[in-house]
C-alpha cells in the first residue's frame, strides 16, 4: 500500500464509520421520553412496571423468552410488541384482560408439565397478583427506553444534491459534436467518442482485423467462440455489410439470450437456494432463469422486462383475455423478488420479513436505479438524498407484498420445517387431484407418528442410547418426517403441477413504520407508501391505495422520464461491450459513485435506448456497428500515456472471459457443447429441506454439473455449491447483486487448467475430433485447432513450434513409459509409489504416445492466456 | 470533461482497487518476507504489505470449537453456581452445577475442570477474554458473525482471514495465505472463509485434515508436465509481447509457475513424514480419539511455520442441548491433548513470539440446565482465550457475573474481538476498508474497540 493510499484509506475509514454509524454528527437526545407529558396515573403505572413487572420478567422469564436467549414457543417477553403479538399459542398479553392473557394462563396452569416457568420455582402469590394487577390496568409498558436518536439535519445537503447531482437531472440532449476527422465516424456515437479523443490530442487507433473482430463480437453477443465455418464465411464475405450480417445472425441466435440473460441473472443475484445460515433449495428457480433467457431472446423491452419482474402478477390481473401461458410467464417473472438470500433460521417473523424486504429493495434499487437505497434502512443516507422515510415508503410496498418463495422462518428447525408449500405461486399447469382416501390415510399416519414422537421426545426412554449410539427417539422423529414427506408428495402443489417462487399481494395492504436504527421491532412514524424523493419523475402515478403499489412502482421505475433507469440500463449494456461502463460504478450512480467519463454520450445512448422502445437488441446493434466498437486493442505510446485507463475509448480494451464463457468455450472447442436449453436443473430435483455443502444433495448437484455439457447458464446454481468448473474464474457471488464480474488471476486457476478432470477430458475430446478430421495432415490439424481455440490462423512459426512440441513430448513420454515399466518390474505392481505416479505407464504403444502428445498440446492451448482473452 | 483529467482521490483509489482484478500475481515470485508494501506495487495483491503500525503478531491460528463449548464445565469456574445447584438462576431456569471437578493450575491459579488436564498445563500462557458477548443465539448467524463480523445473512461480507490477507498479504508465496481446515459445511459454509466482495485472491483455501486440495495432484510426471508448461509459457510470453496484449498476461505466466511449485510445496507441508515420532505421539495422531484434531493441529503449526498468515482449524460437535456429560467427555478428549501439544510445540519452536492462537466458540452456554443433561446457548457472557504474540500471558480480561450469565466487566462484542485481533496484527480496524455498493466496508462494521488491557 503506498503512503498516499494509506492516507486515503484512513480518511475513507472515517467515512465508513460515518456511514451507518449514528455516533458521529448525530444528536443523542438520550432522555427517556417516559415522563414527558405523561399524566400522574401513567407515571405511576410505569413506575409499577419498572419496580415490579420488568424485574420479574427478567429474572423469571428471560432464560427462555428473550431476544438474547431462545424465545421458546416464539414468545418473547423482553419486547412489548413481542408480548402482545405472542407466540405460537396466541397473544401473551391482552391489555385489560388477564383471563385472555396467555402469560397469566400459563403461570396459573394446574398441570405442572405446562406451568410456567418450566424450570425453577413457581411464582409467589404476590408476584402473580402484581402481574394480574398490571394486565388489568392495561399492561402499560413505558415507551421505548432505548435512547432516542435524532438524525443529523441533512436537508441542506439533500436539497443541493437533488438540484445538482448529475444523475438526478433529466436526460440532456447534447448537440452532436463536430469532429475534425470527419470521415472516421460511422455513427453519432463515434462523433461523441472522437470529439473526446480530439480534445485530448488523440486519434482512434486502427480498426481490428477481421478475425479478432469476429471473435470479439461472437463472444460479446453469444458468450461463445465463432466456429470454423463462421470464420470462413466472414472472411469470404467481401460485401459492404458483411459485419452487419454477422451481427444480425448473432442477435437472432438463441445463444444471445443465454449470454445477455446471464448478465441480468448476475444483477438479479440469481441463486437456487436461500443461501447462508440454513441453505434451503429453491427447486423451481429455473423457471425464472428460463423466463429471463426467453425474454431477452424475444427482445422484451427493458422497461417492460423490469415491470414484469416487479409486478407481473398485477399486470396479468389487468390484462383482459390473457392466455394461461402468458399469465404463467408473468407470474414466473416475479421470481426476481423472491429468489434472494433468506435467513430462514431467523426466530422472529418480523425480522425475517424486514430482512427480506431490505434484500428486495437492494436488488431493485441497485439493479434498476443504480442507487444504494438500503443504506437508508437504519439512518438517512449519508451521501445521497434518501431519507429513511423514503426507504420505508418503499418498504411499505414490499411489506404489502407476500414473498412467496415457499419458505418460512424458524429457529433451529429441521426436515420440512422451513417449507411452506402454500406460499408458492401456482401456474396454470395442473394434474388431476389426488385420491381423497389416500390423503386421509396419510394424514392419519402423520397424526399417529407425530403423537408417538411427542410422547417419547426428551423422555429418559427416548434419550437412552441404542447400540449404534443414537438416541431411541430418533427413529420416531424420522418416522414422522417420513410420513410428512409421503403426504406432501401427494398433496404438494409443487408435485401437483407447476409452481414458481414469486410474489403476490399480501393479505394485508398497509403502509409501514420507520424502524429506529433499522431494528424491526422499534417502530417509529408510519409513512405512506411511495417513491424516492431524490429526483422527479414527472409522469409518476400515485400509489393505488387498494394494492401494494408495485404496479405503480414498476411504472415509476421505468418511466421514460425517470432520470436513472435508462442511464443505468444503457450503461450496463455499454459495460458489457466495452469492458467499463461510461459510469464505472454501474450499480452506484449516487454521489459516492463515479462520475460519467462522457456525460453527453451517456445521455445520448440512454435516449437512444428510450427512442428504440427500450429494445436491448436495437441498442446493442447500434453499439457494435459503431466504429468505436471495431477498434483494435493495439495502443500507441500516446494512448498509454494520455489515457492509460482507456476512458476515452481510443482503442478497444481486451477482456477476460467470464467463468461461464470460459467453460462454454472449452466445450465448444472440444465439440462437446450441448446447445439445447435445459428444463430444470439438478436442483429442481431437491426437496425444500436444509442442505449442507458436503451432504448427499450437494454431491448429487456437483455430479450433475461435472457431467453436464450444457451451457453454464443451465448448470444448477445452489448457493454455496458453485459448479467446480466455474468456481476458479470469479463466478458471480450468488448472494450479492453483481453488475461486473471480477477477473482475478489466482493459482487455483492454473491448477484447474493443468489438473482438473474437466479440462483433461475436454482436451481428450478435442484431440479425438481433430485427429479424426478427414484428409488432414498435421499442419492442417494444428491450423484447425488454432481456428477453433483462438479464432485465427497460426503463423508458420507457431505451427512449427506446435509440431516440435508434439514430437518431443511424444518421445519424452515414451522414455517415461519405459522407465515406469522398469520401475514397476523392480518395485512390484501395486506399490504405493507406482499407484501414485502411473500416468504414463497406462499407455502401451507408439499410437497412444502420440495421442498423449496431442492431448498435452491441446490442453496447453485451452490453458493459454490467449484462449481466455478476447481482444 | 473527462475523468482522466480531473481524477479525484476517490476515483484514484477506486481504479487502483479495481485494478487488482486485471493485474495479478507478479508478486507471487517475490519471496522476500521483509518486502514492504511501500516497495511493492499495488498490483501484487498477495505480497507482504506494510501494516498500519508495528505489529505484535505476524499470523494467527484460530482454533474454532463449533457449536459452543460449555464454559461452566471446562474453564469458567463459578463457586456460586456450584453452591446453588438446582435453585432458580438469575434470569430464571434451574441452575446446574458442573458435575466435573475443577482445580487450579499454574502460578496464576487458573481453574480448569478435569476435562482439560493437558490444556490446563498451559494456564500461565493464556490470556483470557471472559467478557465476550454477541448478537444472535443461533449457530448459523453467530458462526457467520464470528467469521465475518456481521450476522445479517442478506449481505455477505468478507471473512476475517480474507480481511487480514487483504491488509497484510502473506509471507510465503508458494502457499495460500489463508488456509481453513475442515470448515463447517453449514452455518454459512463457504461464507466463513469467503472473500465476498473482496477480490478472489483473498479467499481462504479449504483443506481437509487429510490434506486434500482440489486439482493439486499433477496428472503427469514432473518432467512431462514441466515440458508442457514450458511450451504453454512460450505461448503466453509470445502473447504478452503482442501490442494488444492485456496487462494480466504477466500475472497468468506467474500463476502457472506458482501452481507448479504449489504441487510440490503444499503436499510437503501437509505431509508429516519428516516429523519425529515423538511429535506425532504428542499431538495424539496415533490415537483414534485424537487423530483427526491432532492432524489439524500439527498441520496448523506447519502452515504457520511456513508463513501462512491465517490458519483456522475446526472441531464441531459442542452443541450439547442434551447428552452434555458424555458429550463433553468425548469432545474434550478429542481436543485436549492436540491443543496442548500445539501450544507446547509453538513455544518450543519460539513461534509464540510471532504467532497468536485464538481458541473458542461462536458463543457460550448457560449455567442453567436444559432438560436432564444439557445447557442452552448463552450470547451474553462467555470466554475465549489467546496465547502468544502480543498478549499478556497469564492474564484475565473481563468477567461474567457470579453465575456466568452476563459479561459484567471487560465486555467485548465480536466487533471488539476483531478490532483487537487486527490491532495485534498491526492493522487499524477503522482504516482497513474496502469500497462496495457505494460505501466503505470494514470487518468491524461501524463499531469495535481494541482491548488495550490485554496487550503485552
Amino acid at each position: 500500500m503506498t503512503p498516499s493510499i494509506a492516507t486515503e484509506n484512513r480518511q475513507r475509514g472515517i467515512a465508513a464509520k460515518l456511514c451507518g454509524s449514528l455516533a458521529a454528527g448525530v444528536l443523542l437526545l438520550g432522555s427517556i421520553a417516559v415522563t414527558q407529558g405523561a399524566d400522574v396515573d401513567e407515571q405511576a403505572e410505569h413506575e409499577f412496571f419498572e419496580t415490579k413487572i420488568r424485574p420479574l420478567l427478567v429474572s423469571r422469564c428471560y432464560a427462555c423468552h428473550s431476544a438474547e436467549t431462545k424465545p421458546a414457543g416464539d414468545l418473547r417477553v423482553d419486547d412489548y410488541n413481542g408480548l402482545l403479538r405472542g407466540g405460537k399459542s396466541g397473544p401473551g398479553v391482552v391489555p385489560g384482560d388477564d383471563k385472555a392473557s396467555l402469560l397469566l394462563v400459563r403461570i396459573l396452569e394446574k398441570n405442572e408439565s405446562k406451568r410456567m416457568p418450566q424450570d425453577g420455582e413457581p411464582l409467589t402469590e404476590e408476584e402473580i397478583a402484581d402481574l394480574v394487577r398490571w394486565v388489568q390496568a392495561g399492561a402499560k409498558w413505558p415507551a421505548s427506553a432505548e435512547p432516542v436518536y435524532e438524525a443529523e439535519d441533512l436537508s441542506d445537503l439533500y436539497a443541493d444534491l437533488r438540484s445538482d447531482h448529475w444523475a438526478f437531472q433529466p436526460l440532456a440532449a447534447a448537440a452532436i459534436p463536430q469532429v475534425a476527422q470527419a470521415d472516421w465516424p460511422r455513427d453519432d456515437i463515434d462523433r461523441f467518442v472522437l470529439a473526446g479523443l480530439e480534445a485530448a490530442g488523440l486519434s482512434p487507433v486502427a480498426d481490428a482485423d477481421r478475425e479478432t473482430l469476429l471473435r470479439r463480437v461472437t463472444f460479446d453477443l453469444t458468450g461463445l467462440p465463432p466456429t470454423e465455418a463462421e470464420i470462413e464465411a466472414f472472411l469470404a464475405d467481401s460485401s459492404e455489410n458483411a459485419f452487419e450480417t454477422v451481427v444480425d445472425r448473432l442477435l437472432a441466435s438463441k445463444e444471445f439470450g443465454e449470454r445477455w440473460g446471464r448478465q441480468w441473472l448476475d444483477v438479479a443475484r440469481y441463486g437456487e437456494s436461500t443461501g447462508p445460515s440454513r441453505n434451503i433449495p429453491y427447486p423451481h428457480a429455473w423457471r425464472y432463469r428460463n423466463y429471463v433467457i426467453e425474454s431477452v431472446n424475444r427482445d422484451v423491452p427493458i422497461n417492460r422486462f423490469i415491470q414484469e419482474q416487479i409486478a407481473g402478477d398485477l399486470i396479468a390481473d389487468q390484462s383482459e383475455g390473457i392466455s394461461n401461458e402468458e399469465r404463467d410467464r408473468l407470474l414466473t417473472a416475479t421470481g426476481f423478488l423472491a429468489l434472494g438470500v433468506k435467513d430462514v433460521n431467523q426466530r422472529f417473523k418480523i425480522r425475517f420479513e424486514m430482512d427480506n424486504i431490505d434484500e428486495q429493495i437492494d436488488a431493485v434499487t441497485r439493479g434498476v436505479l443504480g442507487l444504494t437505497v438500503s443504506c437508508a434502512r437504519c439512518h438517512d443516507h449519508k451521501f445521497d438524498p434518501i431519507p429513511t422515510a423514503d426507504y420505508y415508503a418503499l418498504a411499505g410496498i414490499f411489506a404489502s407484498t407476500e414473498n412467496a418463495a415457499g419458505v418460512r422462518n424458524k429457529m433451529g428447525g429441521s426436515g420440512l420445517d422451513y417449507y411452506n408449500p402454500e406460499s408458492l405461486i401456482r401456474l396454470s399447469i395442473e394434474l388431476p387431484p389426488p385420491s381423497e382416501e389416500e390423503v386421509r390415510r396419510l394424514e392419519e399416519k402423520v397424526r399417529e407418528t407425530k403423537a408417538a414422537w411427542d410422547a417419547i421426545r426428551g423422555t429418559p426412554e427416548g434419550l437412552a442410547k441404542r447400540p449404534n449410539g443414537q438416541p431411541v427417539q430418533r427413529r420416531f422423529r424420522l418416522a414422522w418426517e417420513e410420513a410428512q414427506a409421503e403426504l406432501l408428495a401427494l398433496t404438494d402443489p409443487a408435485a401437483r403441477g407447476a409452481v414458481v417462487h414469486g410474489v403476490r399481494e399480501a393479505a394485508e395492504i398497509a403502509d409501514t413504520a420507520i424502524r429506529y436504527r433499522g431494528e424491526a421491532e422499534k417502530l417509529g412514524e408510519v409513512v405512506p407508501r411511495g417513491y424516492l424523493t431524490a429526483f422527479e419523475v414527472p409522469d409518476a402515478q400515485p400509489i393505488n391505495r387498494q394494492q401494494s403499489g408495485r404496479l405503480e412502482l414498476a411504472q415509476w421505475l421505468t418511466s421514460d422520464l425517470n432520470p436513472l433507469s435508462p442511464r443505468v440500463a444503457a450503461n450496463l449494456i455499454w459495460q458489457n461491450l466495452f469492458g467499463t461502463g461510461l459510469v464505472s460504478t454501474a450499480d452506484n450512480f449516487g454521489n459516492s459513485g463515479a462520475s460519467p467519463s462522457n456525460p453527453e454520450l451517456l445521455d445520448f445512448v440512454a435516449q437512444r435506448l428510450i427512442d428504440g422502445g427500450w429494445s436491448r437488441k436495437t441498442l446493442i446493434r447500434q453499439l457494435v456497428l459503431s466504429r468505436t466498437y471495431r477498434l483494435s486493442a493495439v495502443a500507441t505510446e500516446d494512448h498509454l500515456r494520455i489515457d492509460p485507463a482507456n476512458r476515452l475509448l481510443g482503442r478497444h480494451t481486451p477482456r477476460r472471459l467470464t467463468s461461464d464463457e470460459l467453460r462454454d468455450a472449452v466445450l465448444a472447442v472440444s465439440g462437446m457443447l450441448d446447445r439445447t436449453p435445459a428444463e430444470g436443473t439438478a436442483s429442481s430435483e431437491l426437496r425444500m429441506v436444509e442442505m449442507r455443502d458436503n451432504g448427499d444433495e450437494a454431491k448429487a448437484v456437483h455430479a450433475h454439473s461435472d457431467a453436464s455439457t450444457r451451457r453454464s447458464v443451465y448448470l444448477p446454481l445452489v448457493r454455496g455449491v458453485t459448479p467446480r468448473a466455474l468456481e476458479c474464474f470469479d463466478p458471480a457471488e450468488q448472494t450479492l447483486v453483481t453488475v461486473k464480474r471480477d477477473a482475478t488471476t489466482v493459482p487455483s486457476q492454473a491448477l484447474f487448467l493443468l489438473n482438473s478432470d474437466f479440462v483433461k477430458q475436454q482436451a481428450q475430446q478435442l484431440t479425438q475430433s481433430i485427429l479424426e478430421l478427414p484428409a488432414a495432415d498435421d499442419v492442417q490439424r494444428v491450423q484447425a485447432t488454432y481456428r477453433r481455440a483462438f479464432g485465427r490462423a497460426a503463423s508458420e512459426q507457431e505451427v512449427n513450434l506446435a509440431l516440435s512440441f508434439i514430437e518431443s513430448f511424444q518421445s519424452l513420454y515414451a522414455q517415461q513409459a519405459a522407465a515406469n515399466a522398469n520401475e514397476t518390474a523392480a518395485v512390484g505392481k501395486g506399490s504405493a509409489q507406482s499407484q501414485e505416479y502411473q500416468f504414463v505407464s497406462t499407455r502401451a504403444n507408439a499410437e497412444s504416445y502420440k495421442l498423449a502428445a496431442w492431448e498435452a498440446w491441446h490442453q496447453s492451448l485451452l490453458a493459454a492466456a490467449e484462449f481466455r482473452f478476447i481482444r | 470533461m473527462f475523468s482522466n483529467h480531473l481524477i479525484s482521490r476517490r476515483e484514484a483509489l477506486r481504479s487502483s482497487s479495481a485494478g487488482f482484478g486485471m493485474v495479478a500475481l507478479a508478486s507471487l515470485l517475490a519471496q522476500n518476507p521483509s518486502l514492504r508494501a511501500s516497495e511493492a506495487k499495488s498490483d501484487k495483491p498477495l505480497a507482504p504489505k506494510k501494516p498500519h503500525h508495528e505489529p505484535k503478531a505476524k499470523r494467527i491460528i484460530f482454533v474454532f470449537m463449533q457449536g459452543a463449548i460449555a464454559q461452566h464445565d471446562t474453564f469458567e469456574y463459578k463457586p456460586k453456581l456450584q453452591q446453588n445447584d438446582g435453585k432458580t438462576g438469575p434470569i430464571g431456569g434451574k441452575l446446574a452445577a458442573s458435575k466435573f471437578k475443577f482445580k487450579q493450575y499454574g502460578e496464576t491459579g487458573s481453574w480448569f475442570s478435569e476435562l482439560l488436564p493437558n490444556m490446563a498445563q498451559h494456564a500461565d500462557k493464556m490470556c483470557w477474554l471472559r467478557g465476550l458477548h454477541t448478537d444472535t443465539p443461533a449457530h448459523p448467524q453467530a458462526v457467520v458473525q464470528l467469521h465475518t463480523g456481521a450476522a445479517n445473512a442478506t449481505l455477505t461480507r468478507p471473512s476475517m482471514g480474507a480481511w487480514v490477507l487483504y491488509g497484510l498479504g502473506t509471507e510465503n508465496q508458494d502457499l495460500p495465505g489463508y488456509v481453513t481446515i475442515n470448515p463447517p459445511a453449514n452455518f454459512g459454509g463457504a461464507v466463513n472463509y469467503g472473500n465476498a466482495f473482496l477480490p478472489a485472491h483473498f479467499q481462504g483455501s479449504r483443506v481437509d485434515d487429510k490434506g486434500y486440495v482440489p486439482n493439486l495432484k499433477p496428472r503427469l510426471e514432473t518432467q512431462l508436465q514441466r515440458s508442457q508448461i514450458d511450451y504453454l509459457q512460450s505461448l503466453n510470453r509470445a502473447f504478452a509481447e503482442r501490442p494488444d496484449a492485456p496487462d494480466a498476461v504477466e500475472g497468468i505466466i506467474e500463476s502457472f509457475e506458482l501452481a507448479f511449485r504449489m504441487q510440490g510445496a503444499v503436499p510437503e507441508i501437509l505431509d508429516f513424514k519428516d516429523e519425529a515420532e515423538s511429535t506425532i505421539d504428542a499431538y495424539g495422531i496415533n490415537n483414534p480419539a485424537t487423530a483427526s484434531f491432532g492432524r489439524q493441529c500439527l498441520m496448523a503449526r506447519r502452515l504457520s511455520e511456513a508463513g501462512v498468515r491465517f490458519v483456522e482449524i475446526c472441531q464441531p460437535g459442542w452443541d450439547h442441548h442434551n447428552n452434555l456429560h458424555n458429550g463433553l467427555i468425548d469432545r474434550c478428549g478429542s481436543i485436549d491433548q492436540p491443543v496442548a501439544a500445539l501450544l507446547a510445540d509453538l513455544e518450543q519452536r519460539g513461534m509464540l513470539d510471532e504467532t497468536l492462537v485464538l481458541f473458542g466458540s461462536e458463543f457460550g452456554r448457560q449455567p442453567t440446565t436444559q432438560g436432564e443433561d444439557g445447557r442452552d446457548h448463552n450470547i451474553t457472557g462467555y470466554p475465549m482465550f489467546l496465547v502468544g504474540a502480543g498478549v499478556k500471558p497469564g492474564y484475565t480480561h473481563g468477567q461474567s457475573d457470579e453465575y456466568g450469565v452476563h459479561a459484567v466487566e471487560g465486555r467485548m462484542h465480536t466487533n471488539d474481538l476483531h478490532a483487537t485481533l487486527l490491532h495485534l496484527l498491526g492493522l487499524n480496524h477503522e482504516w482497513l476498508t474496502y469500497p462496495y455498493a457505494g460505501r466503505d466496508f470494514r470487518l468491524t462494521d461501524v463499531a469495535g474497540t481494541v482491548a488495550q488491557e490485554i496487550l503485552a
